[in-house]
């Protein structure tokens, strides 16, 4: 199976371990992303002004394209995958045809279809099957306590999307359950980590994230895992020190129990260097 | 551009966030469930309050509209399907439309270049600039 991929900008630079264990594990696991050529910023946000057109844009001509060259594309990062599936929802709401309209004129490529816009969590629960992920499994996760933190771009707005339960998801859950890890509950699933005001406020990101990782470790977790670099940075960063626990991409534990190579599981991206800990829980070996 | 006060203000709100404020039952779930509600000033429900007293200047000067993450949780959880972050949205609009920033991407140092996230400043510079 190949999919057509979309990394953005981010994953080409401080979330290049999302991108590169994602690509490897999907060859380990049954399927190929192709990268879509020339694509362009998403928008990283999506704007909700009613006549704020020109943020569209952007994402208009990625889904354009994309529709010449497949049916389905593939997403990895939250932010970017929040804003091609509202985008896309927006040019394909019966009664907006006048603002589909308005918006692809300004782009030169054509749609040639209406694509699917997945994330690759949804690629392997929908297509693979966690079932044949977990065939794929050489080194098992066991004895892993891991929370899985979705933040808010991948559950909401749900009716958009339809995802996963917007309060309790479950997903990231079934995932690491197929690699052999131990899903824990908590309570921040889906709580902010205080996203972009990071720029500003780094103070009232630090304060929700710090929530966020106390509230895991409560519940028993070792590690925090994430599909967002936005949350990564927040949660692995904006740590107060003794609220110390790894924070990995999906990715990184996907390649870690397929038997990627630890070299290949981008662990300078993580500023809580995991090593350490995976060494402990003899995960390395 | 000349922002306009009083009903006029409050409807352009309305119309550019695409809800009713006086649909709002004053419940309190979106204030209770936000994750910055309590350095938000005013919080979701007080701010939606404000407009349904007609009083939207006071929330354009506000401190709180800039606080807002745009995560959510308010709109999804609100049992009358209003969406805060829409609205607060709107007021921003309206200010950064008259050409005044709350963040000034020069401020933004070497070091923190280096090291957030791209897509965090672009989203902070959408959110919050000219």
């Amino acid at each position: 199976m190949k999919y057509v991929y979309y990394p953005g900008c981010t994953l080409y630079t401080k979330a290049r371990s999302l991108d590169a264990c994602a690509r490897k594990a999907a060859e380990r696991v049954g399927f190929e992303l192709v990268e879509m050529p020339s694509w362009n910023c998403c928008g990283a946000i999506y704007n909700t002004a009613s006549d704020d057109l020109a943020a569209q844009v952007g994402s208009v001509r990625n889904l354009a394209k994309a529709s010449q060259l497949g049916d389905k594309l593939v997403t990895l990062c939250a932010a970017c995958h929040n804003v091609l599936k509202r985008v896309d929802d927006r040019l394909n709401q019966p009664g907006n045809e006048v603002e589909r309209n308005r918006l692809i004129t300004f782009v030169d490529e054509k749609f040639e279809r209406r694509v699917q816009v997945m994330h690759y969590l949804e690629v392997l629960k929908n297509d693979v099957g966690f079932d044949k992920v977990k065939e794929k499994v050489t080194r098992p996760l066991a004895g892993l306590k891991v929370a899985s933190y979705y933040g808010c771009l991948m559950v909401r707005p749900k009716e958009v999307l339809q995802f996963d339960d917007p309060e309790n998801p479950q997903v990231m859950d079934e995932l690491m359950r197929a690699l052999g890890a131990e899903p824990t509950k908590f309570d921040f699933k889906t709580e902010c980590c205080g996203g972009y005001l990071v720029v500003n406020r780094r103070d009232v990101a630090k304060t929700a994230s710090k929530r966020i990782l106390d509230n895991a470790r409560a519940w028993g977790a070792e590690a925090i895992v994430t599909t967002c670099p936005l949350c990564q940075y927040n949660l692995d960063k904006l740590r107060a020190g003794d609220s110390s626990i790894p924070v990995f991409y999906f990715t990184q534990l996907l390649g870690l129990a397929t038997g990627l190579a630890p070299e290949e599981l981008g662990f300078d991206c993580n500023s809580f260097d995991p090593v350490p800990f995976l060494e402990s829980k003899g995960l390395l070996s | 551009m000349q922002t306009p006060t009083g009903r006029a203000l409050l409807r352009q709100i309305e119309e550019l966030s695409g809800q009713v404020v006086s649909d709002c039952y004053q419940c309190g779930c979106c204030t209770a469930g936000c994750p910055i509600g309590e350095d938000m000033d005013p919080p979701p429900s007080k701010a939606i309050r404000l407009l349904q007293l007609n009083r939207p200047e006071e929330l354009l000067a506000s401190e709180g509209i800039w606080m807002c993450a745009s995560c959510l949780v308010c709109g999804t959880r609100c049992p009358r399907a209003v969406d805060y972050a829409r609205i607060a949205e709107a007021c921003r609009a309206l200010i950064l439309r008259s050409r005044v920033s709350k963040v000034d991407p020069d401020t933004v140092t070497d070091p923190e270049l280096e090291e957030i996230p791209q897509q965090a400043f672009i989203a902070s510079f959408r959110k919050f600039s000219v």
